[in-house]
């Protein structure tokens, strides 16, 4: 028989006590006694009985990763904010080491902490999972900025190669909120970087959905992640030309429910793919100004962009394929964990698609690959080499043991 | 008919050109938005379906609880969560209003709610249903509802006819939670219907369990109190119909005049015990119907107490257990049926005796209480009883294994007659016992029913005619307490 050493378990609850949704999610735990949890707890549930519940059943291991909007396993899925998705990692060959840092003051200069930490325990070619507390302010709302923070990372780094993947968290679909577990407590305004053992490895697969409406567009005005202009016109009424309807303040809202920006990479004119694009959602729309905040500040002047619509049948024929393509990579495989990071937008009650998207990645993935993931707000994955946020995107990663 | 396209043959049709890229961005744009409107209105179509279908999934999901809670307080927590799964909302809360029709709630469940009001909240007005958007005005009830969740858009339904309301709340209008409007009424108002139902069906379970489980305990007394009563009455039966037929005339018996004698007293003693057992039944049955009458009258405690004892003092002689009286200085009076007190008195004595043991006593002490009532109590040095069979010594026929009296059983009735009767005269009757020490049986007569002082009240003496009756009235009767 052949000995494996480190084991990976998941578990998965909803109740609306906490308490019980840990006594529920735990057993699975219970098997090995995992030397690091990350959990997913659901924004709903509060935060503080779950580490105490927590520390309660398992003593003091240390629990990171934070809110989602919805959690996602094989047990069962769901984001009424009830879920709570626990993995346990048991033995050093699989555990990964922790670093935590502050986002506040600056995004981008935290990120190149970070980064600087991860390059101090990370041998080269390691696999950095990446979680950060979305929300930076409420009123305006601002979200701490994915792009800031990984290009601060990918500086702190200093040239060390990692491959980095990950997700903002966030309490729910409406952004009300955010947090994350940092081992030991929860803090606002932090980011988690889990760095594993040489001995894992990662496959990812990017599940998109979006489709160019309109022709190349220059961003002609921008600040940070204002857009004001495209192709020298006030930015809200070229897109309230393309809906055909005129933007108040609730719906320029919802804005982020109906369009995107897409930044095509490479040729421009080569035939469509939708691996070619990084498309950022429109966090609101300011009438008064005539722009649009995207999710993320990395747009610049000069800029081609395309207004993308979200495609629903395209997004489920991307898990579809996604998911196929990931069974092909990783056959064969010591497939340790498949962590699913799912854009909240995706979810059938937000973007309106008949069938869960999640659903799709779940029982396409092969048989025997633990899989759990969470409802996000932005997702990191390694795109055309290198790691950058996306919207409106799934990432899919398998860890598994190297050959 | 044909159209040729037309094509550029070089710099002179470059004006052409634009115009033709201008023409296919234009149409390029005018079919993108046309899709764009498409996916946005079919997203937005499913959206409203997805709504509609979310009354009937609740109903659906919500039934379900019925089988995972065991009581209806704990549908509560369960069924919030369902409908913040199908509505998607950020917190809710289910308020009882108490008392009904007042205006006042208490949260009794809350979802999604950090640190949920422990505090009525009172609603000066409690509409039927009820929300917020961002054009509403912040006053009542809106002010008092959006405090509930402490966030602005709300959504309420109360149900009058049981107090029950539910409350759905947003932090904000935007994305997935679009502003509420007058269509959620049916969403609110369905799941709250819903867990009304339920919540009244798992109640309606509960005591339809409980009732059964009574039934049953009770079929089962009932059995076994037939059981028992058919061994009782056919106990003595079987001795007159044995020793009758072999005294009767042409018996196979040759008898003797001293087996006769001997036998026919065997008859007496038995018919005897039949009749009183019987008696006894008739009178827990009348007990237990509440169709004991009584004939109260103003009697002295010390006089009755002293009746009893001597009544009891051939018994306790041939026992060879001690009498022993305790009485206050003060006359007493109480105001008793003195036939059926007696009989209290009696068998509590009776009792007393055939559970102690040779060279035992049995004391009667009569206290009164510092609420002004009266304590009579019989105490003696027996057997005692554990704890937990003292219930079961107050049901019929529920007898307690005496050591000293194996040959001679009671009725089984005594104690279960003592009580209902001290019960019929608004009083109780409580017992106190340890193994191997002995039991007390007090008791306790309301203060009501005590007088202190040479004469009762009224100043006429009792034995014979109500002195609170008008002379020539016929005494009062009350009837008994079940």
């Amino acid at each position: 028989m052949l000995y494996r050493v480190g084991v990976i378990q998941i578990g998965y609850s909803r109740h609306s006590d906490a308490r019980q949704a840990v006594l529920t999610c735990v057993k699975p735990l219970l098997g090995h006694r995992p030397d690091l949890v990350l959990a997913f707890c659901g924004g709903k549930l509060d935060p503080g009985t779950v580490l105490a519940a927590l520390r309660d059943t398992l003593g003091d291991v240390p629990v990171v990763g934070g809110a989602s909007a919805g959690g996602i396993t094989r047990q069962g899925y769901g984001y009424s904010g009830l879920e709570l998705v626990l993995i346990g990692f048991s033995g050093a060959e699989v555990t990964p080491r922790l670093v935590v840092q502050d986002l506040l003051p600056d995004e981008m200069a935290g990120g190149a902490a970070l980064g600087a930490a991860v390059r101090g325990v990370a041998e080269d070619g390691a696999v950095v999972l990446l979680l950060f507390d979305s929300v930076a302010s409420h009123l305006p709302l601002r979200l701490h900025p994915a792009s800031h923070i990984v290009e601060g990372f990918h500086r702190g780094l200093g040239g060390r190669e990692v491959t980095l993947f990950g997700g903002g968290l966030l309490t729910d679909m409406n952004l009300s909120d955010s947090w994350v577990f940092d081992g030991a407590v929860l803090r606002h305004h932090a980011a988690v970087a889990l760095v594993f053992p040489p001995g894992i490895a990662v496959e990812t697969s990017i599940l998109h959905g979006c489709r160019p409406i309109s022709t190349f567009m220059e961003i002609t005005r921008i600040d940070g992640a204002e857009v004001y202009e495209l192709d020298g016109q006030p930015a809200l009424g070229v897109i309230e030309r393309m809906l055909g309807l005129r933007l108040g303040e609730a719906q320029g809202q919802e804005l982020s429910l109906v369009a995107t920006l897409g930044q095509k990479q490479g040729d421009p004119f080569a035939p469509y793919d939708e691996n070619a694009y990084v498309n950022r959602l429109i966090l609101r729309a300011s009438p008064a100004t005539g722009s649009v905040t995207l999710f993320e500040p990395d747009f610049f002047p000069g800029a081609k962009v395309q207004i993308m619509a979200r495609d629903n049948a395209l997004m489920l024929d991307s898990a579809r394929n996604g998911v196929a393509a990931m069974n092909r990579a990783i056959e064969g495989g010591d497939n340790l964990l498949a962590l699913y990071i799912d854009c909240a937008g995706r979810a059938s009650a937000r973007s309106g698609a008949l069938t869960e998207e999640a659903e799709v990645v779940r029982t396409g993935l092969a048989e025997g690959v633990p899989f759990a993931g969470f409802y996000s707000g932005v997702e990191i994955a390694p795109f055309r080499g290198y790691s950058r946020p996306l919207d409106w995107t799934g990432v899919l990663a398998v860890l598994r043991r190297r050959g | 008919m044909n159209h040729r396209f037309p094509m550029s043959a070089g710099p002179a049709d470059a004006g052409q050109m634009e115009r033709e890229l201008a023409y296919y961005r234009r149409e390029c744009n005018t079919l993108g938005a046309g899709l764009l409107r498409l996916q946005e209105e079919q997203s937005q179509a499913f959206r409203e379906a997805r709504r509609s279908r979310t009354v009937a999934k609740l109903i659906r999901e919500a039934y379900r609880l019925i089988d995972q809670s065991d009581l209806p307080e704990e549908l509560g927590p369960p069924m919030l969560a369902t409908v913040l799964e199908n509505t998607l909302c950020d917190r809710a809360a289910l308020l009882q209003e108490h008392p009904r029709g007042s205006g006042q709630f208490t949260v009794m469940h809350a979802v999604g709610l950090p640190a949920p009001a422990l505090v009525p909240v009172l609603l000066p007005v409690v509409p039927a249903f009820f929300f917020t958007t961002s054009r509403s005005r912040i006053e009542p009830p809106a002010y008092q509802l959006t405090a509930i969740l402490r966030v602005p858009y709300i959504l309420w339904s109360y149900d009058e006819t049981t107090g029950t309301a539910l409350i759905l709340g947003n932090q904000s209008e935007s994305n997935v939670s679009r502003p509420f409007e007058d269509a959620d009424q049916e969403i609110v108002e369905g799941a709250l219907s819903v867990y009304i139902d339920i919540t009244l069906r798992k109640r309606a379970e509960v005591e339809m369990r409980e009732a059964r489980i009574m039934a049953e305990e009770a079929s089962s007394t009932r059995s076994r109190f037939l059981a028992t009563l058919t061994h009782e009455l056919r106990t003595p039966l079987n001795a007159i119909i044995g020793f009758s037929e072999m005294m009767a005339t042409g018996s196979r018996y040759q008898l003797t005049a001293e087996q006769v004698g001997e036998f026919n007293t065997h008859v007496f003693k038995s018919a005897s015990h039949l009749l009183s057992l019987i008696n006894e039944i008739l009178d827990y049955s009348a007990l237990a119907r509440g169709r004991t009458p009584l004939t109260l009258r103003w009697t002295e405690a010390g006089e009755l107490v002293s009746a009893s004892l001597g009544a009891a003092s051939a018994a306790a002689a041939e026992r060879e257990v001690r009498l022993a009286t305790e009485l206050p200085a003060q006359k007493l009076w109480i105001r008793v049926d003195r036939t059926r007190f007696r009989q209290i008195l009696d068998n509590l004595l009776s009792n007393a005796i055939r559970f102690t043991g040779a060279g035992g006593l049995v004391g009667v002490q009569v206290v009164v209480m510092p609420d002004g009532g009266l304590r009579l109590e019989v105490r003696d040095s027996g057997i005692g009883m554990r704890a937990e069979d003292i219930p079961r010594a107050l049901e019929p026929f529920e007898q307690i294994e005496n050591p000293f009296s194996r040959s001679v059983t009671g009725t089984g009735l005594g104690l279960p007659i003592a009580r209902g009767l001290a019960q019929a005269h608004g009083g109780s009757l409580v017992v106190e016992s340890e193994p191997g020490v002995g039991t007390t049986v007090a008791v306790l007569l309301p203060a009501e029913a005590m007088h202190r002082g040479a004469a009762p009240p009224g100043g006429r003496s009792a034995e014979g005619s109500d002195p609170a009756s008008p002379a020539g009235r016929p005494a009062e009767e009350a009837g008994a307490k079940d």
